[in-house]
């Protein structure tokens, strides 16, 4: 059997577990930069605030219904969602991490699920302090389904038989199945399928025709017969980025060089992290592309490297060189990233005779400037044309403090 | 706060293996006698003088569980009428009730509360102010 677990609007349950005055109370989190809404607490779906409304077009519902307003704390969110996972791994042989708040489970041999699901879910409330919902089922589609239907249901939903099943698929919408984008949704409602139910029911033909081999993968899911193996869909790294809004808009060429000097030691330490170098680097800068009245421009280059590398001094010059190059007067920039693909792992380096190699020097710096701000926090070893003052700093006006990580904002007690 | 680098039985040696390398059993941490389960533990701090004669001075740091069920005798942080608080927690008669330095509170005597979690164990400093200095000044200390 699977389970899925799933915080409760896990961001504003983090933010409540610090501030419990606010249960009961609409809260909305922002998303970086304090753009759009991200996350919503049950209130605040109420109040009529949608996922991804931009901050400034639902001020008047914020000042209307008194909504407490979060800048995207992920500090706090990362610990509680560490928190979590490690209580619900203490309950099952395996633990698939799906997302930052959502967990697949593998159970086996478990009689009585309808004590033992309940007696997961109060463990885990209890010791993270964050609500979470359990669905469990035969297979991983049917337990994203179960754990819908557990939101309503106490936190808990098992589906451990085929009436039980068949009962909770009959008059399921078919747009929340999980697997169902708009493309294949357009499909079913041709055919006026509105319910897990009746798509169900479709031989299996017509899935593997319409759907190729994930729809027969989901067919069968659909019957209780797993297709999709615990850990079965995590994808390989393909890439890893960077990419922040700045603050402000960037107009000069050398605050952007701040900028992508910290995205660049960012992605560089991203990458030593997972263990692997990258031969390719692409930078790309956006303007505003809202503001029809800013001239637009989108520039975007990707650097092929000699030899692949992961230290912070090489990825950094490279990243500074080409954001120069593409940075051009007159236009307002919103946003940098930086992209590194070509991914190889640390112990394939291949040497070019053609070309000098100290990477072994460089490395051993990185090393060090790893093992230092492990040690005494990130950024206190740094490239300095990082700079000082960093205006271009993500604006967070609204965040929350560091409870679980900073001994300067744990919480006073009388 | 400074964690250390690499465990010792991982140093390198540059002469003679050090007969001892067999043995080795790591060195205590006072952090597992103070925390039980790092998951579902948080830290407080005291701030005044309301819990002094239960031994909790103002700036001690709090090691609160939120694993434990709380019960008669346990000292607690609650959330009540808007603020977290360091209290014990009592049972008077059949009822529980919250215990600090100005008396005992029934819990229905107030308009909200909540038992956040127990606190399993207090961190105070001992030094004086005079040596209270460099990296010394943390001991204990926020």
């Amino acid at each position: 059997m699977f389970a899925l677990c799933d915080c409760n609007n896990f961001y504003a349950s983090a933010e409540r577990l610090f501030r419990p005055e606010l249960n009961g109370l609409p809260i909305v989190v922002l998303s970086n930069n304090d753009g759009c809404v991200i996350a919503r607490s049950e209130e605040a779906k109420a109040c009529g605030i949608k996922m991804g409304d931009p901050e400034f077009l639902v001020r008047d519902l914020i000042k209307k219904f008194n909504i407490q307003v979060f800048s995207s704390n992920y500090v706090l969110y990362g610990d509680m969602s560490e928190r979590v996972m490690h209580s619900l791994s203490r309950w099952f042989p395996r633990l698939d991490v799906y997302s930052i708040d959502e967990a697949f489970g593998w159970l086996g041999g478990v009689s009585d699920l309808a004590a033992y699901v309940p007696e997961i879910r109060r463990s885990v409330v209890r010791n993270s302090g964050i609500p979470v919902s359990i669905g469990v089922a035969p297979s991983k589609t049917l337990a994203k389904l179960a754990n819908k239907l557990a939101k309503k249901n106490n936190g808990v939903m098992v589906l451990d038989n085929d009436e039980k099943i068949t009962a909770a698929v009959q008059d399921f919408p078919v747009h929340d199945l999980w697997g169902v984008g708009r493309q294949y949704y357009k499909k079913f409602e041709e055919l006026k399928i509105e319910t897990v139910g009746q798509l169900r029911e479709l031989p299996e033909m017509w899935f593997k025709q319409h759907m190729t081999i994930m729809g027969q993968r989901m067919w069968n899911e659909l019957w209780g017969r797993p297709a999709i193996p615990i850990d079965g869909l995590r994808e390989s790294t393909k890439g890893v980025t960077v990419s922040r809004s700045f603050r402000n808009y960037i107009e000069q060429p050398d605050i952007l060089a701040e900028a992508v000097t910290l995205y660049a030691s960012r992605l560089a330490e991203k990458l030593r992290a997972q263990g692997l170098r990258c031969l390719y680097l692409q930078v790309f800068l956006y303007t505003n592309q809202n503001r029809e009245d800013h001239p637009q421009h989108f520039p975007a280059h990707t650097h092929k490297l000699l030899i692949a590398s992961n230290n912070t001094s090489d990825l950094v010059k490279i990243a500074v060189t080409v954001s120069g190059k593409l940075f051009k007067y007159g236009m307002k920039y919103r946003k940098a990233g930086i992209i590194a693909t070509g991914l190889v792992p640390e112990s394939e380096l291949q040497l070019n005779i053609f070309s000098p190699h100290d990477g072994g020097k460089k490395d051993r710096v990185s090393e060090v400037l790893d093992k230092l701000n492990l040690a005494y926090g990130r950024g206190t070893l740094r490239m300095a044309t990082e700079g000082y003052e960093k205006k271009w700093r993500l604006k967070h006006e609204f965040l929350s403090k560091g409870y679980t990580t900073r001994w300067s904002d744990i919480i006073k007690v009388k | 706060m400074i964690r250390s680098f690499e465990k010792r039985a991982e140093q390198k040696i540059s002469g003679f293996q050090s007969p001892a390398a067999d043995y080795l059993e790591g060195r205590l941490d006072i952090a597992e006698k103070l925390v039980v389960d790092p998951h579902a533990t948080f830290y407080f701090k005291m701030e005044g003088e309301a819990m002094r004669s239960f031994g909790i001075d103002d700036g001690d740091i709090l090691v609160v569980d939120r694993s434990l069920q709380a019960l008669h005798g346990a000292m607690v942080i609650a959330f009540i009428s808007g603020s977290f608080s360091c209290r014990m927690y009592v049972q008077i008669g059949g009822e529980m009730a919250l215990r600090n330095d100005a008396g005992d509170v029934l819990e229905r005597d107030i308009a909200e509360v909540s038992i956040w979690g127990v606190v399993t164990a207090i961190c105070r400093g001992m030094l004086p102010a005079g040596l209270k200095q460099g990296r010394y000044r943390d001991v204990c200390a926020l």
